[in-house]
């Protein structure tokens, strides 16, 4: 009796999360299914498959490429994203290893105001920190790396400190013995034991930081034009929307960021959970 | 090789908690030291000075000929085996153990001749490929040796490197440590809380209680001739017994009264040191082998057996008697079963001395 009502449970359970799966991917899908209609049809028949008629080829991806400047936005995403994210590892991985490691009053401080800075929204510092970056000539590709530093740093410096604090300290001591300095104990022994988190830092970051649309907007605007918001330019006067084409470019901005959460997925769940139990 | 030497060290930690109180000691070039003690008597933290993984607040510390006390530890020519053996967890064995070659730039078919004839002695050749996380307990021990064989150090200091592993394995790498001394003959510093592994191991023992360094002398020494009640309760498993007395003197010679009676101190244990304390208050302490349940006309104490420990080879008595709780370590042919009274005695010329007041040993 009791097994046969856990079963019942079990298929209920599984019922819902596969509901809230295909919630989920949904809209991946209804994107993907309409990059390949023509536009009329898009928004007339938005649920439903490509037909003969409807099937438009890669007529709107090459559309897309054409009008948006596609390929010079993507380059500078990518930039943007990779450097941002590479910085963010580094400086943070770093940063909690000395507040990790350096017990002071300063040390305390710094963590808790980078725990803070985690709960402040980013529409509170939005114009402030606009106005900032023009002051500051921080308002080119290479200026707007330094301000995601700013915003990936609360939550990357807590997930690595997290870790860190599960390192048993005799480890870096051995590596002193061994001959390492503070900079090679860090690079040579105490970064390559923070890989699952620091894979969980930078897929978390990409994530934000490749979709982010309103930072490079306000800061960089239309000179370096990135992924988000050269789709957004699709967007013509009176409301007239290309859909076949901004379907097309939205797949095309999907795809990178899908293939590197699933080629690193496995390391989220392990860098969420490290530090989390003492091993 | 090294002599290590260390003049009225002192370490005192923010706050002025005093770990390690004005020791002085002198290691021996090739000299297997062990540092023992109960827990935060500050064997460990000594070291660690040694290591340069602590800074000394006061006092010398030489390696050598050379004061080393602002020497960071990648200068002091030393490897150190961690308690936790702390094998750098991304890196093979090999990798492990030629980390430290590499760092001092050791050419590269050096670096493997020497982790390849350091596996061999320690029988973990078949691991060099593995990661920590595939080896056991003990074979983990074995690497962590093997970082440390690997560099060829003037002083190999070892913080605890069997406690993490079960009694058998210990008492197997127990051997091997002793026997990796005697190949390697270099400088041994080991630190433990287990007198059982002092006592097997070291050349010479140093034991320390709150900081200060209470005797240092080899393992019969220290288990014949404790100085005071603190390394005679220590150094001995089952531990001494002590029991308070009062020494009188009658018909020219010296009895000691407890509460269970009178024994008569020998003749040859009395001397001037001795006879000071007639009339006063004194501590008999008696090691367990030296309480016999078959005892002769003379000295007879009596007691009840509380609980009676077969171990094979021999039994221990646990008496409660008016003087406290005895054990006694006795033959396994013993009549004594729990609950019974027994009669016995004091091997009176092995019993020790000690004051009272000062807990010092009265010779």
């Amino acid at each position: 009796m009791t097994e046969k009502s856990e079963k019942i449970k079990d298929i209920i359970r599984i019922c819902i999360l596969t509901a809230a799966a295909l919630l989920f991917v949904a809209p991946v899908l209804i994107v993907l299914m309409n990059s390949f209609k023509e536009k009329l049809f898009i928004t007339s028949e938005p649920f439903k498959l490509p037909s003969a008629d409807t099937f438009a080829g890669l007529r709107n991806f090459t559309e897309g490429l054409r009008k948006t400047g596609f390929i010079s936005a993507f380059g500078w995403s990518l930039f943007i994203t990779v450097g941002s994210v590479a910085v963010i590892v580094l400086f943070c991985s770093m940063t909690a290893w000395y507040i990790t490691r350096v017990k002071s009053r300063f040390t305390s401080f710094l963590y808790y105001a980078f725990v803070f800075s985690m709960i402040v929204p980013f529409q509170m510092v939005m114009f402030t920190m606009t106005k900032t970056a023009n002051a500051l000539s921080l308002d080119n590709p290479l200026g707007i790396i330094l301000i995601y530093l700013g915003f990936g740093s609360g939550l990357s410096v807590f997930m690595f400190c997290g870790f860190i604090k599960s390192i048993p300290l005799e480890i870096e001591e051995a590596a002193m013995i061994d001959g390492c300095g503070p900079v090679r104990t860090f690079f040579s022994v105490v970064f390559p034991i923070l890989k699952p988190t620091a894979i969980t830092v930078a897929i978390l970051n990409a994530m934000w930081i490749w979709n982010d649309y309103l930072l490079p907007y306000l800061v960089i605007g239309s000179d370096y034009k990135t992924v988000p918001i050269a789709i957004q330019y699709l967007r013509g006067g009176y409301g007239s929307v290309d859909m076949g084409a901004m379907m097309a470019m939205l797949v095309l901005a999907i795809i990178p960021i899908v293939v590197f959460y699933l080629s690193c997925q496995k390391y989220i769940i392990k860098g969420v959970a490290a530090g989390a139990v003492k091993g | 090789m090294a002599s290590i030497t260390l003049k009225n060290i002192n370490k005192i930690y923010p706050g002025g908690f005093r770990a390690v109180n004005n020791v002085n000691l002198e290691i021996k070039d090739k000299e297997f030291v062990v540092l023992v003690g109960p827990s935060g008597c500050g064997k460990s933290t000594t070291l660690r000075m040694i290591a340069g993984l602590e800074d000394v607040t006061q006092g010398e510390l030489y390696i050598g000929d050379k004061m080393v006390n602002f020497t960071p530890p990648k200068d002091r020519d030393i490897a150190m085996v961690f308690q936790s053996y702390a094998l750098y967890p991304d890196k093979t064995v090999y990798k492990n153990m030629a980390f430290g070659l590499e760092r001092h730039k050791v050419p590269k078919d050096e670096i493997k001749r020497r982790v390849d004839e350091a596996a061999k002695i320690l029988g973990i050749e078949h691991l060099l490929d593995r990661k920590p996380k595939a080896l056991s307990g003990g074979q983990r021990q074995r690497v962590a040796l093997g970082r440390a064989i690997v560099r060829d150090p003037k002083v190999f200091l070892l913080d605890e490197p069997l406690s993490n592993l079960d009694a058998k394995l210990r008492t197997a790498m127990r051997t091997e440590i002793a026997k990796l001394h005697k190949r390697l003959d270099t400088t041994f510093v080991y630190v433990t809380h287990d007198q059982t592994e002092a006592m097997t191991m070291g050349d010479r023992i140093v034991v320390m209680k709150d900081g200060v360094v209470q005797q240092a002398d080899t393992p019969h020494e220290l288990y014949i001739n404790p100085c005071n009640m603190f390394v005679a309760g220590f150094i001995g498993s089952p531990q001494m017994n002590f029991v308070d007395a009062v020494m009188k003197r009658k018909e020219g010679s010296y009895y000691l009264e407890t509460q269970n009676g009178t024994v008569k101190l020998p003749d040859s244990r009395v001397n001037e040191n001795v006879s000071a304390y007639e009339g006063k208050k004194i501590k008999i302490g008696v090691r367990p082998e030296d309480v016999s349940d078959e005892p002769g006309k003379e000295n007879v104490l009596t007691g009840t057996v509380e609980v009676s420990e077969q171990l094979g080879s021999e039994v221990y008595l646990y008496i409660s008697s008016p003087d406290g709780r005895i054990t006694a370590r006795v033959s396994p042919d013993t009549t004594a079963k729990t609950g019974s009274i027994i009669k016995y005695t004091f091997n009176m010329n092995k019993i020790h001395l000690f004051d009272p007041q000062t807990q010092e040993a009265v010779r």
